[in-house]
Order: C-alpha cells, then structure tokens, then sequence
C-alpha cells in the first residue's frame, strides 16, 4: 500500500508520528517487530500494524528487508523516531534505497509527493530548508506531534534479518539525573568548574531558588560529575524553564541550542568574551567561585 | 597490511558564523577544522591498529579547502592520508557523502575497519556510518563507546538512550563511535613535523564513477538569532553587581 511508512522503537513516539501523518490526512503504516509492540500499536489511529517477524534481537539488523519492504510497498515517505536505534535504523534504509534522508527534521510537510522539511544546521545557529521529490526517509524527535487515536489491524509479514551483528548482552541504564524538560528553574555548570566538590556552591545556588542542576556535556560525558541525564543541549535536555543561571559554561551554539526556550537566562563567566553573554538576558563577568555564592547569600536575603 | 580506516570531514567552524540582521549567513570568516567528534574516530582508528594491528589511515570527502585538513589528521597518528578532492561536496547531501567514501574505501582496498564520528558538527545528521555500511553492504554498529578485538571478531559496547548493549562481529565493519569512546590525543611538534612527510593519496570525483547530483534540494539557508536583553552588569563592586542581578530578577518574576 502506498502511503506513508511509520517507524519508532519507542511506541510514544511512533503514536505522534502517526498523528503527524493524521494531520496531512495521509494513510498511515506502522512498523513493529514483536507481536507486543503489535498489540501496543493497534490503537493508536494507524491505517494499519506491519507486523515484521523475522529471528533478530536488533531491529537495526532489518535495515535491508525494509527497504525492500518499502520498494514493494511503493512507499512515499518512511517517517522514524529520532533516538539512537531509530537514526541508524533510519540510515540503513535510506543508504539500501539509495534515497534522500533527512535527520531530526524540526519542521515537515508532505505536499502531492513533495517533502519540504527544515532542520538544524551548525549545532543549532543555521536553519536550513529542504525540498524532495521521490521516496525520503525522515527521522523526527519526540514532542513535536499530538498523538491520535483509532484501531488498526495487523498484518504479519516474515522479513529475513542480516545477522552479522550478534546481540551478547543487554544491560539497562539506571537513570539517576532528574527530568530537567519538567524543572522550573535549573542551574548549569560547565567545564569552568575546577573540582568535583565544587559542584557545591551551585549546589547551594539551586537550593536557594529551588532549581535542579544541569551541566554541558563535557561535565556528564568526560569528567561524569553528574549524570548524563542531566546536561543540557542539542544531544542532552532540551530545556524551557523560567529561569536558567549558567556558571562556568562558554555557551557554545550546541548547548544554547537546549536553553532556547528559557524564559530568562544569565551568565556568570569569567570570559567577557564567552558566547554565553550574547545568549544572555544578564549577566556578570567574573569569577564564579566568588559570584555564585554571593548571589546564593542575596537571594537568601 | 590491512587498514583501519577514519573517515573525517573538514567543516567551518560553527563559533565564526556570522549571522546578519537580514538572517543570511556568513561562512567567509569562518576558520576551518576537523569535526570535533571525528578526532574521537580518527584517535579510535590508530588505538585500533594498535590493538588489533594495521595500519590507521584517514579518508576525507572534503574541497579544495580539505587541503588544509591533511597534515592536521595525520598528525594525529594515521600513517597515510586519502582526500577525495572535489567540489562536489560542498553541495553533497548523507547519500553521495556516503556513496563517495564508500567509492574511495574500495579504492584503498584491504581494510579491516572503518570508523565514523556519531556524526558532524555542522550538519550532525548521523547518517554516515549506516549509509557507508549499505553502500558496501558490511555490518554496522552505531553508538560504539569500546571496542575489543579478538582474532578476526569485533566486540563492541553500544550506549544508547536507555541501555548498554554488547554485540559482536566479524570483520570487516563499519562502526560509528560517540566521543566518550576515547579522550583524543593532541598532537606535539614532532607528530606535526612528521605529519608533513606522511604520504597522501588524492581522488578526483571522476576517478569515484559516481552521481553528484544531490536527492536533498537546499531552497534556504537562514541564521537562528534569540533576542535576549544582554543586559551586563559591570558597575561597582562585585556585590554590587550581584546586588543589581538579583534585583533584576526579582522584577522578572523569577526568583
Ligand atoms: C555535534 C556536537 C554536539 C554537541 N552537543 C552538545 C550538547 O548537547 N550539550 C553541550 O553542553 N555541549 C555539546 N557540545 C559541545 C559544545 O560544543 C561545547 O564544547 C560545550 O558545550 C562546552 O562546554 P562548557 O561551556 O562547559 O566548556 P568550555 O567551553 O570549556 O567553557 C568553560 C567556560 O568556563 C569559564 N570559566 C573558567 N573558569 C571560570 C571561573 N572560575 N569562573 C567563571 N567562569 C570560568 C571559561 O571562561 C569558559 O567560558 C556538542 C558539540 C558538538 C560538536
């Protein structure tokens, strides 16, 4: 059937990017590859569930099968969910179909056959718009969609998996960071911090005005002083709290990217020069180790 | 000896973009670099080699502004250097990014291993690796934070969104690493004096046989600007200055 192909390996998103489809008034296919996710998927306003059975662990081991399930299926557009699984999965199709693709699309339409899709550029300081015409596979991040509802039936189709890449373990991730996407006020320290202890006076900062702590990559991915849950940018949280107070951090384009939507930023950064100052509503150019805990001791009052 | 090969782009560095009141981009006084996470690949090539044994090379798909790129990627510990100069890829989109390195990486010949970043720091479309891995039909394994070797088979710790997978393969392979997978080594003088004398090996896009012709059609470029008040404060002491912060939070209603 023609139409438009859906993929997620998170059933939440796979529901909005069927509601993406709704919008368009297009049909809609799901993609699933256990009879669980099947039944999960049958109420979610889908045309129909394709059910593919096939004997891997790892859907990304389907990347060829579909793409010929695709081709047969004369698709116009297989839309996935943007995480780490659904972009390689995503690739895989588009590289064996030899079609367009287009990452993290931010914004979407499908028009008599063409796509026009804008999408981040430069970690965030470029927008680019994009026109094509033919099969394109597109990824798309969670939260951009409302989902809908409606009952589907499932069709089962066996799909062979390339299997060169063996599953030998699987361990969840604990998560131990809190959900920043839901906090009020957040305070951000960046690699300006000099010593794990130090992360105390933001500590204190954040118990002053009720904020959780968040930080740049490099403080959760290199040095692990908080968990990855909780940095903040284009690859971590994206953010929208009222207030975010930054210290330590240079702003560079791919962090500021996930503090865009904060109702009032300041910067407390020793460079005068740091980027973060022209992303800023205020700010203090100084020592964090001497402003931070002043500023904690005045909203104390 | 087989390769193990890194393959990096040379992109302009997003902290010179100049966006103008009327949102169009300016690219000119961008400094070029090596895309940040592609020196995790290209340090994750030559620790490969070392454990696995090989040799580490560097592949780009760059212009003729790649020629700068050289002696920067081989600095870093590759022995030999391939650029595919054309300007063709300044307009190429994830399908002939990917299609043109996989065309060079038959040229090579006799490689083990291909390493990709998570992806570039201009475009950060993350397509590269799965891409190159159908082009040549090989396996593939995103998200790779360490790599083990073991005769001809590669084990591999996958991070992603929610878990930690181990899987296996053998080679040759394509992998995409995240950049906690290595601390990338900066280069002393002597790496960048012997980088000089490493040999390069240049392709035309004619020498490739491919179609440049590109799926994705560009129809706008536009600069992001956030409006935001700018306000610093700089007057007095310090505590004056946290003084005059708080104050104008109050007045904003956040604190
Ligand atoms: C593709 C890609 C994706 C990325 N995604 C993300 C992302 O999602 N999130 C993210 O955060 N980064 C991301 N990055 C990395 C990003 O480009 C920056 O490197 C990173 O945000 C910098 O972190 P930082 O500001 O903590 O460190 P730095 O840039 O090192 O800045 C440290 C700052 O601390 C200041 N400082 C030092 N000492 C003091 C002191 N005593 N008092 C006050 N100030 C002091 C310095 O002046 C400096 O401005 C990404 C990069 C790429 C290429």
């Amino acid at each position: 059937m023609a139409g438009v192909y859906i993929y997620s390996d998170r059933m939440d998103l796979a529901a909005e990017l069927v509601g993406f489809v709704k919008e368009n008034q297009n049909s809609a296919q799901v993609l699933c590859f256990t009879q669980a996710e099947a039944d999960q998927l049958t109420s979610i306003g889908a045309d129909k569930v394709c059910y593919l059975q096939g004997d891997s662990p790892l859907v990304e081991n389907y990347g060829q099968a579909i793409a010929e399930y695709l081709k047969q299926a004369n698709a116009e557009l297989f839309v996935v969910g943007a995480t780490a699984r659904g972009r390689d999965l995503a690739a895989r199709v588009a590289g064996y179909l030899d079609c367009a693709m287009v990452s993290d699309a931010s914004s979407l339409s499908l028009e008599s056959g063409k796509l026009r899709a804008e999408r981040m550029m430069y970690g965030g300081a470029v927008v680019q718009s994009e026109e094509i015409t033919g099969l394109c596979v597109v990824t798309v991040a969670a939260g951009k969609y409302q989902p809908v509802t409606g009952s589907a039936s499932v069709e089962t189709v066996q799909v062979t998996a390339d299997n060169r890449v063996k599953l030998l373990e699987t361990a969840p991730i604990v998560k131990e960071g809190v959900d920043l996407r839901q906090a009020c006020n957040v305070v951000c320290v960046g690699l300006g911090l000099e010593k794990e202890e130090d992360l105390k006076i933001a500590r204190d900062l954040a118990a002053a005005i009720d904020a959780e702590l968040g930080c740049t990559r490099g403080v959760a991915e290199e040095r692990h002083w908080l968990p990855v849950e909780q940095y903040i940018g284009i690859s971590g949280a994206i953010i929208k709290p009222q207030l975010y107070i930054s210290m330590g951090v240079s702003g560079q384009v791919q962090h500021v990217f996930g503090v865009r939507d904060a109702k009032v930023i300041v910067a407390i950064d020793s460079n005068e020069k740091a980027p973060i100052f022209r992303s800023a509503d205020f700010g203090i150019v100084g020592d964090m180790y001497e402003i931070v805990p002043l500023l904690t001791q005045a909203i104390k009052g | 000896m087989s390769k193990i090969i890194a393959c990096y782009k040379w992109v302009a560095d997003e902290a010179d973009i100049k966006i103008n009141p009327d949102l169009t981009v300016d690219l000119k006084k961008a400094k070029g670099k090596i895309s940040d996470y592609d020196r995790n690949a290209i340090e994750a090539a030559v620790q490969a080699a070392g454990s696995l044994g090989g040799k580490a090379v560097s592949l780009t798909f760059g212009n003729a502004s790649a020629k700068q790129s050289l002696k920067d990627a081989l600095s870093r510990g590759p022995e030999e250097g391939y650029w595919i100069n054309a300007e063709e890829a300044a307009t190429a989109d994830g399908s002939i990014t990917a299609k043109a390195l996989a065309a060079a990486i038959n040229k090579i010949g006799d490689y083990s291993l291909i390493i990709c970043a998570e992806g570039a720091s201009d475009t950060y479309a993350r397509q590269t690796a799965p891409r190159i891995g159908a082009a040549l039909n090989l396996p593939v394994i995103t998200s790779v934070v360490q790599m083990t070797f073991n005769g001809n088979s590669l084990t591999a710790v996958r991070k992603l969104e929610d878990s930690t997978e181990t899987v296996q393969t053998e080679l040759p392979a394509v992998v995409a690493i995240l950049p906690e997978a290595n601390e990338p080594t900066i280069p002393g003088l002597k790496a960048v004096m012997a980088a000089g004398k490493k040999p390069v090996t240049e392709y035309t896009a004619a020498d490739l046989g491919i179609d440049f012709t590109p799926k994705n059609q560009v129809t706008a470029v536009k600069g992001y600007v956030m409006n935001r008040k700018n306000i610093i404060f700089n007057e007095g002491s310090t505590a004056d200055q946290v003084k005059a912060l708080a104050a104008a939070l109050r007045k904003e209603c956040v604190l």
